[in-house]
């Protein structure tokens, strides 16, 4: 026992001695800390704005993600305690005393467990100290439990600490290899890494037996609390019951621990006391290597006299100092080549690299073909850390190589320059760089063609991967060899690279985003097929340049003062370098030149030709536009009731310009005096109207302008308002350039144009971001019936419906686009000329431009015009979107009404911006969704198809019919045309394939709620949750026509359209405009007095089903049917906006199935809508052939917080 | 080739003063610099090899500059250090070929011979292939030498080479550099009387950071002829009588006995027989003379 105390004490003094215990721990505490103290940093903090930084769920996942990064610090811990005696060879004198294993492996590996166990415990006292600090959002900071810090602690950290320890302790003590040792960390890091990637990436819902065998923890605490809402991650810490959760947690924690004692166990029966059999390796090889030299020393004794030495030149001119360049270089290079661990990162980075171009084809739940782009974006992300990882990891180690091996006395007294030695290591790495980057690409063209993807562009792998990833590793490289040439330890050398590169990242987050002082950084660039890099090709020209000729000035600076003899003190170096420096003053000036022109070049456009604003900036802007002006939201202004323009779209210089003229009307009962203009992009000019006026008042950026009309326009009466806009773009950015104007694939609307008085749309929507602004929280939408607002429609306060005409141009190579029928079309000066009206048809205030080179597919479809504007080389889809788009045209026209269009058109826009959104029969979309999906699998959700029916919904669920500007109104247009292309789907699916579609709606409606900043609303209410009027709102109403039928709900949207579209489109004074109640009492009307509690629920309140199959057995009965017992539990609840649940009486009608089939592809046999009323239930149902699966709402049909539990396997009793 | 060392001095940043104001002639042919560990020998030998700089004086090779003309020393510079590693897993073959390279000898065929023919001589011929790492100490020691004597140097500095070698190996290591050419300087600094005894023509001994001797062994042994006495003593007492009474050089081991070698002008007393003198007696009565002082 004494002697197990000894070896215990020992060891917990060398760590204390030793600097790297406090580093770690200062690391974790500075983790932690920050993720408390500063905005956006650390998995919860980025994150949504309700969860408490201290609270129990950001400290559990704080932890987890420590418990990964720590498996490095573990391993060097556990491994290194264990390996000391056997590299100091300090074994031989332990274990010819008598000590006992026991003794001796328990005290290392306990001493290692308090020293790890307290390195982490920085977190603890970070995350404290963090709730602390003034500067820190205390809106987000809660009080502070004991148990909150210790629990997860311990659960997590501690547990995990145990687990890994133990295992690396196990390796290290039986291999008692140093590669092992640390590789073993490193493997076991990228391994899971890679692993989580593929989990995550196969969007597989499975729950249970992932996070079971989750050694860190990410996959366990998604599985567990993936649908908890705020107020769940805000009070509850993961559970050890096994009642909760499926006692998920539990059974991790003691399978890990169970390893953890195995590995215990083996180190104890498995480690041997004697030096004989711990050495017995070495020995053997000692021996071998001593027979070796016998045989070679035992030779022929040879004359003593010495022969004669040949004569040699020696040149010393400039071809020689070539050679001996060439030479070093070479002998550089074969060294590294030749390493071990250089293969070892080769392979990993191209497993990395072929795990991610795997999944490089799924993109947001959908399959796409892996183009170019997307192989290289995902490849490049893990690519770029190895390269970089390579870059410092072998400048360090070229520059230090000659006296790590102590051949310095020898390489420092040849008679070669130094700029040639440092040129031999600096190519030595950039060849190193290289090989690897070729390595990525052959990664890269690999997957591409086990995909099944042919179409290589090679010359977009060489752009990408050769011109702007190779430099950016090259200024790495130049970083670390200045860095190790001026200190003096090579790992405080890599500290401080890695510190650069670290602070660089977390100096962008703060805000700061100048290209200029961030090291090696390069501007946000999109590449896309319709522009290739087009316009961001000189901000990243100029920025590789700048940084480049700054990091060859370092490599200057580094020759001058590279070490070279025995003096390593500063002032003698200082002397050398003064020698060394007059040589090197050209080639130190040129570099510095071209920074500073480069620089200077950069600046210039950056931040003189173009307003630099930084995200801060930014939203600067945007709240002192609420401050000044939102007392004028309620002001009464005139609506517009007709538009003309005239555009000249110029793409080459990614500008246009223009004129407009708007008919406006007083609709209200009073007369106006006073209009006001927004002008959201500071696009107009020369605003004029057609009487007499004047500028009351304009803010400086021109973003809010008051005018007086000398006479007051009466209630009824029009006036026209002219006004120039345009927008000319010059020279680049520093990021954040315009997305809408692009060389190819123009797409700008009608936000350009003046918006008529106050806009909500720029208010900052994060309470964070609020907060920070010191604004008050944002204004929720009027309760429905409000007198004022419903006058307004929920899109535009400043129209109901237009007239609409323009005409638009663009180069003689282009094709321009707006909404309207084409009149006319021409050419002038080269340039094409297009003249679109909508004649008497009117329109929502909603219009676009676009302009591309375009090929242009068309069909005539019942009287309507289809056309899809795409981009040569994008035809994957085409045939789809035409389907859908004739599939939706019927099943709309049929059930809701005629289409009020002639044409309905599809355009493709550059992957700048990725959405697709319905103007009247006009639906840009975006280059990166649907034109290059890919259906893989027959099952495959062709989301293409959705999408095209969706947009088309909007042409009646937002085109036809508005709703007022009130709460709920947005589930008008979203919900029903979300419902309308369900149905579509459906229609051509069938209903048996729409459960697996439900399912992923029902799992992002929850993943929706557990990220809500505010509070969730009902689906009547809502405002501005997408997963509420997205994923929720379709699958109600698509329960709701399962459950009265389809046709009854279709009749019930007809009526209601019939009644409510065009608001407001020909009257001149302004109606109230429908809203939700008007659409619930349709719906009410075609629904039966037993069900009109769906629409309780469904539209009025939020409400969770918890359904679960408990049993399923079956008997053969007498005549060859089969009876299955089948018992099931059903509960409902109903939760307020933050969470908080309350049960409620259950009286409802669920659907009881019995399948044939395996899981995922399931057939009915049976399935009934039971009316249940008590919480469990037990059915028995007989069905002609064996069942596989059976259960309750088997379909999902309803909001469940567990949809796996609804049916389980029928088995034998 | 001519070596001028005058007044070199060198104190380091934690205040060790390793030179003082040392002055030396060296000529052609073997030059041996003997001197107990931390005497300054490594410093001299550095300095004089263009890798450090000292604090004052000058160092003349052939009328260069050593401190202000690097460059050209090095071109005719061949240096062997105290202790040196080697990159792992290159090969003897390789790594000569390339500090030939590095050395100047562009021409690939003369190259090719040099290298060929050293490997011979160092006895290395038949390992070249392998990779150094795998030397064993002597094989490192020839290759040491082998790539000091590429590109035919005029000055060759070997510090501390025997060190760490068995006799057979070191007998060899010495055959080698004494057959190296007539005109060519060779500075050899050790610790071992014995090297210098059997290679050099020349000698300084170096203490301290101070020149005590400078001249022929020959000279230095005839000096001290007819003043050494040895006498076989009994046990420590007579020893630590005599330590106090006369100048004691040094103490053998004899067949498990003690002979003790005592420097006076004339029979110090019972006991004692002459002696021929040896370069150890030179050795060991400069570092206690210098020590007195």
């Amino acid at each position: 026992m004494r002697l197990f105390w000894e070896f215990f004490t020992f060891e917990l003094q060398l760590r204390r001695k030793s600097i790297s215990t406090y580093v770690y721990f200062l690391l974790w505490f500075f983790f932690s800390f920050l993720c408390v103290a500063s905005e956006s940093f650390g998995p919860i903090g980025s994150g949504n704005g309700k969860v408490l930084l201290n609270g129990p769920f950001a400290a559990t996942l704080n932890y987890v993600f420590i418990s990964l990064f720590g498996v490095i610090v573990i391993a060097a811990i556990f491994g290194t305690s264990i390996l000391r005696d056997f590299q100091r060879d300090t074994y031989q004198m332990l274990f010819t005393k008598p000590i006992s294993k026991v003794a001796y492996l328990g005290g290392r590996w306990a001493g290692s467990l308090v020293t790890t166990v307290f390195a982490f415990s920085g977190c603890i006292f970070g995350e404290f100290i963090g709730t602390l600090a003034p500067w820190a959002d205390h809106s987000r900071i809660g009080p502070n439990h004991f148990w909150w810090y210790v629990q997860p602690f311990l659960s997590i950290t501690v547990v995990q600490i145990f687990v890994l320890g133990s295992l690396f302790f196990a390796v290290a003590a039986l291999t008692r290899k140093i590669f092992v040792v640390y590789v073993q960390g490193a493997a076991l890091f990228m391994i899971y890494l890679i692993l989580l990637t593929i989990f995550f990436a196969s969007r597989s819902l499975e729950h249970f037996w992932s996070g079971i065998v989750d050694p860190v923890g990410f996959i366990l605490v998604n599985d567990i609390t993936r649908y908890w809402t705020v107020v769940e991650q805000n009070s509850q810490l993961l559970s050890w019951s096994p009642h909760v959760a499926l006692g998920l947690f539990l059974y991790n924690r003691l399978l890990w621990i169970g390893v953890g004692f195995v590995s215990l166990g083996a180190v104890w029966a498995l480690f041997p006391m004697s030096v004989e059999a711990l050495t017995a390796r070495s020995q053997g090889r000692r021996a071998a290597k001593a027979k070796q030299q016998e045989e070679l020393e035992l030779r022929p004794v040879r004359s003593l006299v010495a022969a004669k030495i040949p004569r040699v030149h020696q040149d010393f001119s400039t071809a020689t100092a070539w050679a001996q360049f060439i030479s070093l270089s070479r002998m550089r290079i074969s060294t590294i080549l030749h390493e071990i661990p250089f293969w070892a990162i080769v392979v990993i980075m191209v497993g990395f690299a072929f795990n991610n171009g795997y999944f490089a084809g799924y993109v947001a739940d959908v399959n796409v073909w892996p183009v170019t782009y997307l192989m290289l974006q995902s490849v490049e992300g893990s690519a770029e850390l190895f390269l970089f990882i390579v870059a410092g990891l072998y400048a360090a180690e070229l520059v230090w190589r000659e006296r790590d091996v102590r051949f310095e006395g020898i390489h420092d007294s040849l008679p070669m320059n130094e700029t040639v030695d440092w040129f031999s290591k600096f190519v030595a790495i950039a060849f190193v760089e290289l090989v690897l980057l070729t390595f990525t690409l052959f990664a890269c063209i690999s997957m591409q063609t086990m995909t099944g993807y042919y179409h290589y562009e090679f010359l977009q792998y060489f752009k990408e991967l050769y011109l702007v990833v190779f430099p950016q590793t090259l200024m790495y490289a130049l970083l670390a060899l200045f860095v190790q040439t001026i200190v003096s330890n090579k790992f405080i050398g890599h500290g401080i690279v890695i510190g650069v590169f670290v602070m660089v990242q977390i100096l962008f987050n703060f805000g700061w985003e100048n290209t200029l002082y961030l090291f090696g950084q390069t501007p946000a660039y999109t590449y896309s097929d319709m522009n290739s890099y087009g316009h961001f090709v000189p901000a990243l020209f100029w920025s590789i340049t700048y940084w480049l000729a700054i990091c060859a000035l370092f490599g200057v600076i580094s020759i001058v003062f590279t070490r070279r003899g025995a003096d390593s003190n500063w002032s003698a170096r200082f002397k050398i370098a003064a020698g060394r420096a007059p040589r090197l003053i050209p080639a130190a000036a040129l570099f510095l030149l071209i920074a500073l022109g480069a620089g200077g070049w950069y600046y210039y456009n950056a931040h003189v030709l173009n307003e630099y604003l930084n995200a801060d900036a930014r939203r600067d802007i945007q709240a002192q536009y609420e401050r000044d002006f939102k007392k004028y939201e309620n002001f009464p202004q005139p609506k517009i009731i007709a538009v003309d323009s005239h555009i000249d779209i110029f793409p080459d210089r990614r500008s246009f310009s223009g004129w407009g003229h708007f008919t406006l009307q007083n609709k209200t009962s009073q007369p106006i005096s006073q209009i006001h203009l927004t002008d959201a992009n500071q696009a107009l000019s020369n605003v004029q109207f057609d009487r007499s006026f004047h500028l009351v008042s304009s803010n400086s950026r021109h973003t809010y302008s008051i005018y007086a009309i000398d006479q007051p326009l009466a209630p009824g009466e029009t006036v026209q308002l002219n006004f120039n806009v345009g927008w000319t773009s010059h020279g680049f950015r520093d990021g954040n350039e315009k997305p809408e104007l692009a060389y190819n694939g123009t797409f700008f609307d009608s936000s350009y144009f003046p918006g008529l008085g106050y806009s909500t749309a720029g208010e900052l929507d994060d309470p964070r971001r609020r907060r920070e602004e010191h604004l008050p929280t944002l204004e929720e939408l009027a309760p429905r019936g409000d007198p004022a607002q419903s006058l307004y429609n929920i899109f535009y306060k400043d129209s109901d419906w237009i007239k609409y005409h323009t005409v638009v141009s663009t180069t003689g190579d282009q094709i321009a686009i707006a909404p309207g029928y084409l009149k006319r079309q021409w050419q002038e000066n080269g340039r094409n000329f297009y003249e679109y009206d909508m004649g008497s048809t009117s329109i929502l205030d909603f219009h676009a431009y676009l302009s591309g080179r375009y090929n242009v597919r068309r069909e005539q479809y019942k009287g309507v015009n289809l056309e899809i504007y795409y981009t040569p080389g994008h035809e994957y889809n085409l045939d789809d979107m035409l389907a859908s788009s004739k599939d939706g045209l019927d099943y709309f026209q049929t059930n809701y009404s005629p289409y009020q269009f002639q044409q309905f058109r599809i355009m493709e826009f550059p992957r700048y911006r990725t959405f697709a959104q319905s103007f009247s029969n006009t639906v840009p979309y975006s280059e990166g969704i649907g034109f290059i999906q890919r259906i893989l699998k027959k099952n495959d959700i062709d989301f293409t198809y959705f999408v095209t029916a969706h947009e088309l919904g909007h042409q009646w669920w937002a085109h036809q019919l508005i709703g007022a500007n009130v709460q709920g109104s947005n589930m008008m247009s979203e919900t029903l045309a979300e419902y309308s292309a369900l149905m579509v789907m459906q229609q051509k699916y069938g209903k048996d394939k729409m459960h697996r579609f439900l399912r992923h709606e029902l799992d992002r409606y929850l993943r929706g709620r557990a990220t809500e900043v505010r509070h969730e609303p009902p689906l009547a209410l809502v405002q501005r949750e997408p997963y509420v009027w997205y994923q929720k709102g379709g699958q109600i109403m698509y329960t709701l026509a399962d459950y009265i039928g389809e046709d009854k709900v279709n009749l019930a949207l007809h009526n209601f359209l019939m009644q409510y579209r065009f608001a407001n489109a020909t009257n001149a004074e302004s109606a109230p405009y429908p809203d939700t109640r008007q659409l619930e009492a349709a719906l009410r009307a075609q629904t039966p007095p037993e069900l009109q509690y769906l629409i309780d629920d469904g539209f009025e309140s939020i409400v969770l089903y918890d359904n679960k199959a408990v049993t399923a057995t079956v008997t053969p009965t007498a005549d060859h049917k089969f009876k299955v017992t089948l018992t099931v539990q059903a509960r409902k609840v109903k939760a307020d906006g933050n969470g908080n649940e309350s049960p409620m009486t259950l009286n409802d009608y669920i659907d009881i199935g019995v399948f044939k089939g395996d899981k995922d592809e399931e057939q009915p046999l049976y399935l009934k809508k039971e009316k249940l009323t008590q919480e469990q239930n037990t059915f028995e149902i007989v069905v002609d052939e064996m069942p596989t699966r059976a259960g309750i709402d088997p379909y999902n049909k309803l909001v469940d917080r567990i949809a796996d539990d609804n049916t389980i396997d029928v088995t034998k009793p | 080739m001519s070596v001028t060392i005058s007044g070199l001095s060198k104190t380091y940043p934690n205040g060790v003063k390793a030179l003082k104001n040392v002055s030396l002639n060296i000529g052609n042919n073997m030059f041996g610099l003997l001197g107990p560990n931390g005497a300054g020998k490594s410093t001299l030998m550095r300095t004089v090899a263009t890798l450090q700089e000292p604090d004052s004086g000058t160092v003349q090779v052939d009328g260069l500059d050593v401190l202000k003309q690097k460059n050209e020393v090095r071109k005719v510079l061949g240096y062997l250090p105290q202790e040196f590693g080697v990159y792992p897993k290159m090969s003897a073959a390789d790594m000569l070929q390339h500090l030939a390279v590095m050395k100047g000898i562009t021409n690939s065929g003369e190259r090719k011979e040099m290298v060929e023919a050293l490997l011979q001589q160092t006895n290395l011929w038949e390992v070249r292939k392998k990779a150094l790492s795998t030397f064993s100490g002597g094989m490192k020691q020839r290759f040491g030498i082998a790539q000091a004597l590429l590109g035919n140097p005029r000055l060759i500095i070997v510090d501390e080479p025997t060190a760490g070698l068995d006799p057979a190996e070191r007998n060899r290591f010495l055959n080698l550099l004494s057959s190296i050419g007539r005109d060519v300087t060779v500075i050899l600094s050790t610790h071992i009387v014995d090297d210098v005894r059997e290679l050099c023509p020349r000698m300084a001994i170096i203490a301290g950071g101070q020149l005590l001797i400078e001249g022929a062994p020959a000279d230095s042994l005839a000096a001290l002829q007819g003043k050494m006495w040895s006498k076989i003593v009994g046990g420590d007492d007579e020893l630590r009588t005599l330590e106090s009474q006369m100048q004691v050089i040094s103490t053998h081991l004899v067949g498990g006995q003690h002979e003790v070698r005592v420097y006076a002008d004339s029979n110090p007393g019972a006991g004692f027989r002459a002696v021929d003198s040896h370069l150890d007696d030179v050795y060991f009565l400069s570092l206690s003379r210098a020590a007195k002082n």
